[in-house]
């Protein structure tokens, strides 16, 4: 097994305290950074992604493999800083306003992460004009909102509607999830996606950004 | 039958006279009650079958000690709970709270050895069997409500990546955090079992929209058997005490699991996530149900003519036996039209059987 298969094993069987030491010593034994990140890191995190859309594995399989991902980085970001690596894309994202929950959100940031996104998280109880700044400010390629409640879902079509007013329309995916949202809701509001997992939606989201870049 | 009789008949599937009707309401609702129809008490004005006692009471405890577990402050205005769990509000969000969890950053059990749990064990209990007795003097089912009971409880107060986390590397964190809990839970379900419930109403989340949450092999390893020490515990106590559990979303595969740890009565079998019709073939003869009106479906976005018919068609899969207490499976929140409430109240009032005429 090459040290690359090695840590994307260590990933997946989510050896938190064993990553660290596994990308030093990749760096050391003089690996591209950027093949440490995609054949290594991103490519343990890609299988453990399918393995959870096809509910072979669940929640906390994702967070160990998640937690060990961000270890792994952070030993691995200044290097690919050096390198100037750039991420596949940019997210931002958030709960609507009104809605508190945050833990599916925490999900889909972590699997957009794993995807190799540039990831802007930013909370709950976003409004609309602060997921239009922010994306604008950034430069983002995809904007993506949760709700949990019935009660919130409206507040997803805030923004779609002031994408429109202000001729932003185009320039975003816009991305939505959490339990009550239907492909149906989506369509109603004029959202680009709705996915019914986390996994899904970091892979549609990697998707629409390859694609657009073509 | 009484309203008692009735009650417990229809949750032993042994037949039922009429269907009784609840429901929470969510502050908005509960004044929307109040100013259309003059219900103070809504629970009394639509006649529910049961009343809820009094948890234990906790001597001593003020909360304030737990505020230097966040590293973060909590934002201004907060509330921490009896468990040290902060609920921060925004002006936005109604009732819902953003939860904030005290023992998020520990790093050894020895840090959580220290942790001041709220002290049920030297708890008052004198209340309980004084509510108990006047509850069921107005022929009331007597119920104890402790939901989040082990799970959910550890997680508010650990964080759920947390406390995932512990139970997946085994590292002796979740393993004294869910005993803790469950010694504690134990002490309050007992005490509420001792003064006579009819009812104890456990819970802990373990379904999402579409999948469960863990795999059954952690749910096996980690909070089966301490739900079943509890359970079984309470038993001893009183054989005749309904075990309600709740568990929000898709639980299907856990159900056999739920049923062996000696739960009664699942709830809610949320109508978006399970088919009850499929649920109730499979395990109707062995536990009831409680809910299966869909509270992000039919509650909020049908006609009440579509709730009337949600209602009619799972009374009708339960048949005559009963073993169904049919509700909106979740709060009923603001976007919900009042009539839709009504048509359900209605809806059962009205319910014949099945070959009954709908009036």
């Amino acid at each position: 097994m090459t040290i690359l298969q090695e840590i994307s094993e260590c990933l997946q069987k989510g050896k938190v305290k064993q990553i660290k030491a596994l990308v030093q010593q990749a760096l050391d034994g003089g690996e591209d950074p950027k093949a440490i990140l995609n054949e290594g890191l991103l490519e343990g995190m890609s299988v453990i992604g399918g393995r959870f859309k096809r509910e072979e594995i669940f929640v906390p399989d994702v967070l160990i493999s998640a937690r060990t991902m961000s270890m792994g980085l952070s030993v691995l970001e200044p290097k690919l800083v050096e390198v100037g690596n750039k991420a596949v894309g940019k997210i931002v994202l958030g709960t609507v306003k009104g809605d508190l929950h945050d833990i599916g959100k925490n999900l889909v940031a972590m699997m957009f992460k794993g995807a190799g996104f540039e990831v802007y998280d930013l909370g709950v109880d976003v409004d609309a004009k602060t997921f239009l700044e922010k994306a604008e400010e950034v430069g983002a390629d995809i904007i993506g909102m949760s709700a949990l409640l019935s009660t919130t879902m409206p507040a997803m079509k805030e923004l779609v509607d002031l994408l429109e007013e202000k001729g932003l329309r185009d320039k975003y995916t816009v991305m939505i999830g959490g339990a009550p949202i239907t492909d149906e809701f989506a369509k109603e509001i004029g959202a680009d996606y709705y996915t019914p997992d986390a996994a899904s939606a970091a892979e549609i989201g990697k998707t629409c950004v390859l694609e657009k870049s073509v | 039958m009484t309203n008692r009789e009735n009650f417990i008949s229809m949750m032993r599937r042994k037949g039922y006279e009429h269907v009784p009707v609840e429901f929470v309401l969510c502050p908005h609702q509960q004044k929307v009650c109040r100013e259309q129809l003059g219900a103070e008490d809504y629970e009394a004005y639509f006649g529910m079958p049961w009343r809820r006692v009094e948890d234990l009471r906790l001597k001593d405890h003020d909360v304030e000690k737990y505020r230097k577990y966040y590293q973060k402050p909590l934002a201004d205005g907060a509330d921490i709970d009896l468990w040290g769990v902060g609920h921060e509000k925004s002006p936005n969000s109604m009732h819902m709270t953003y939860m904030r969890h005290p023992m998020e950053h520990m790093m050894t059990v020895e840090e959580m050895k220290d942790y001041p749990f709220p002290d049920y064990a030297s708890a008052d209990d004198s209340h309980q069997a004084k509510q108990v007795e006047n509850i069921k003097e107005q022929d009331l089912i007597a119920l104890g409500d402790m939901q989040m009971t082990i799970w959910e409880c550890a997680w508010y107060m650990r964080s759920m990546e947390n406390l995932f986390c512990d139970m997946v590397t085994e590292d002796g964190m979740a393993e004294f955090l869910l005993d803790k809990v469950t010694e504690l839970s134990m002490i309050r379900a007992l005490s509420y079992a001792r003064a006579g419930v009819d009812v104890l109403f456990l819970g802990d989340d373990i379904g999402m929209q579409r999948t469960i949450m863990m795999s059954e092999e952690l749910y096996c390893t980690w909070i089966k058997p301490r739900l079943k020490k509890i359970i079984d515990e309470v038993k001893k106590v009183n054989p005749q005490l309904l075990i309600f559990y709740h568990s929000c979303g898709f639980v299907e595969p856990l159900i056999p699991h739920l049923i062996e740890a000696g739960i009664d009565v699942l709830n809610p079998i949320q109508s978006e996530c399970m088919d009850f019709e499929r649920i109730y073939k499979k395990y109707g003869d062995r536990i009831s149900f409680h809910g299966t009106i869909g509270t992000q479906t039919v509650m909020p976005k049908g006609t009440p003519q579509e709730v009337k018919e949600a209602v009619w068609r799972n009374l009708d899969i339960a048949g005559e036996q009963g073993g169904l207490f049919v509700a909106p499976t979740h709060m009923v929140e603001p976007e919900v039209p009042f009539e839709n409430i009504l048509a359900y109240v209605e809806a059962c009032r009205t319910y014949a059987g099945k070959t009954g005429c709908k009036k």
